[in-house]
């Protein structure tokens, strides 16, 4: 019963694998442990003044594609997120690297609204 | 016509990021993210991508055509970036304890040798539909396609709960997953039901999705399933239940996912809520699928309007469609019924007579009387949306 479930999971997870020209692996050789193997998917942001910053330290915890998910949004509502990264989740930001990082968010992905 | 109904080829031709749709900042018309950059993830096919690490990614509209959401293309959120890719049956158990009598693990034969239960059930994301929001709010910027009806299998919570015995000053019971935080100062995705709610008939813990083992980021190996309540609580990848007497205080349960404490759930746009409480119930819904935003009709031709319809566990009773802005309803037919939690396919056919643009409108009402507003609700947070939708056609 575990055998076949974990054989039907390796089928679908294979046409990934060599979707993406990795080599198969056989079924047999993965035993029950089931196993995926995530794509790398580089987040474009815009190009301005504190881009590299916000690259490193806002990919610390999650990819740096979150910023350009959102909608444009008004300054103080960015710098209202980067000091939620600092203060809620703990993210390793100076205060000096929290400006530079606001003021990149507000000119790239901001509203023209204060 | 607008060029909001570019393919998708097209999309990617001008742009390579989903930043280019929303970067206008406005509120996106079509009702679904149906042009955002397309992306493969293992077990899963073509999904809209939202974010990648960890991945949160949505479902194309063309699968809302269809009653049961297939594995592959059902909606992925996660929350924290540490998520599980390789699991071993051998070694993974399922840990329950805490404020009980005995503590108990079980593996996966265990769960399987107990008595299976399976039933249709919409799974929605509390912020389904956020990118609707007016004003827009941070967050996932789903479209409407974070969202599946899927058939669940799996094991009651309560028959779990009954073989550890539930120490009578209990209040709450917690979930934990295998997901956990980048850095040890991110908080670890634990969410927790009072425990009357937690001890309810239909709430399993789920080992299978369509017939299948869960795909590894829909929660494989097994997920709560709490059918009727919004998808924050259905935590993936479960390894832990624990029975609490003191109730739960994380991020994730307070200020994360906590609604305005009135009916709507809903306070004036820009506005701060006083007292709020933790998301539970899904509100009453119904989406047109068929045709689209924009789409042209030929003047004289009987075309079927469709769509789908649901409600946070109470069925739905009635949907009607107005294709003159709201003026004038009629009642549709609805599909086959699979039960109280799953959504029900609606169809009305229409010949348009007149030339020119029409709005369609469809408005859905629960068994117990519950439907959906006109106007677009707001809260901080970008929960619960669920207004009478808007498309615009045009026929000749
Ligand atoms: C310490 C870890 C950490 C770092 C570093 C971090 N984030 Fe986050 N971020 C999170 C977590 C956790 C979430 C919430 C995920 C969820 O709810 O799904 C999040 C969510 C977000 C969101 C979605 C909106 C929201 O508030 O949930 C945005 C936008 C965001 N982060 C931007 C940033 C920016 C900009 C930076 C750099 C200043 C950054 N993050 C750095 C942990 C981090």
């Amino acid at each position: 019963m575990k055998k076949n479930i974990v054989f039907a999971i390796l089928v679908s997870a294979g046409a990934f694998l060599i979707q993406h020209h990795v080599p198969m692996v056989q079924a047999e050789e993965m035993g029950p442990v089931h196993s995926i193997t995530l794509p790398t998917i580089p987040a474009e942001l815009k190009e301005g003044a504190g881009k590299d910053k916000v690259m490193t330290l806002c990919g610390i915890c999650h990819s740096p594609d979150y910023i350009p998910m959102q909608p444009r949004l008004p300054a103080k509502t960015w710098d209202s997120e980067v000091h939620k990264m600092i203060k809620v989740f703990g993210a390793p930001i100076s205060d000096e690297d929290a400006k530079t990082i606001s003021s990149y968010l507000a000119a790239q992905y901001g509203t023209d609204e204060k | 016509m607008k060029s909001r109904f570019f393919s998708r080829r097209d999309f990617l031709k001008t742009s390579s990021s989903i930043g280019m749709i929303t970067a206008f900042g406005g509120i996106p018309t079509d009702l679904f993210a149906s042009e955002g950059k397309l992306v493969r993830f293992p077990e899963k096919t073509d999904l809209i991508l939202l974010t990648s690490r960890p991945p949160q990614l949505e479902t194309p509209k063309h699968f809302f055509k269809e009653l049961i959401t297939p594995n592959e293309a059902l909606f992925v959120r996660w929350h924290i970036a540490n998520i599980p890719t390789s699991v071993d049956l051998r070694t993974w158990r399922l840990k329950v304890g805490g404020n009980t009598e005995r503590p108990l693990e079980l593996s996966m034969d265990d769960l399987k040798g107990l008595p299976k239960v399976t039933y249709t059930a919409v799974i929605q994301c509390a912020g389904n539909g956020r990118s609707f929001f007016d004003p827009r709010v941070p967050g996932g910027q789903w479209g409407n396609g974070a969202m599946g009806n899927i058939t669940w299998g799996g094991v009651r919570l309560k028959d779990i709960l009954a073989k550890v015995g539930i120490k009578g000053d209990s209040v709450e019971v917690a979930f934990n997953g295998l997901d956990s935080g980048p850095l040890p100062t991110v908080p670890d995705l634990v969410k927790s039901l009072p425990v009357d709610k937690a001890l309810e008939e239909d709430i399993i813990i789920a080992y299978e999705m369509n017939g299948k083992p869960l795909t590894m980021l829909n929660g494989f190996p097994a997920r709560l399933v709490v059918p009727g309540w919004y998808a924050s609580y259905w935590v993936k990848a479960l390894s832990d239940v624990t029975v609490l007497s003191k109730p739960l205080e994380t991020f994730w349960m307070d200020p994360a996912y906590r609604i305005p404490a009135n009916p709507c759930a809903c306070v004036p746009p820009g506005t701060k809520p006083g007292k709020t409480v933790p998301i539970n119930r899904m509100n009453t819904r119904s989406l047109i699928i068929e045709p689209s935003e924009g789409n042209r009709l030929p003047a004289g031709k009987e075309v079927a309007i469709s769509g789908l319809a649901f409600s946070g566990g109470y069925g739905i009773k009635d949907v009607v469609v107005s294709v003159d802005g709201g003026k004038t309803w009629k009642e549709t037919k609805l599909g086959k019924d699979l039960g109280k939690y799953s959504w029900v396919q609606w169809t009305l056919p229409w010949k348009p007579a007149q030339k020119g643009k029409h709005t369609l409108m469809a408005r859905a009402t629960n068994s117990i009387g519950e439907s959906q507003p006109f106007d677009r609700l707001w809260n901080p947070a970008g929960y619960m949306l669920n207004n009478i939708e808007k498309v615009d056609v045009i026929v000749g």
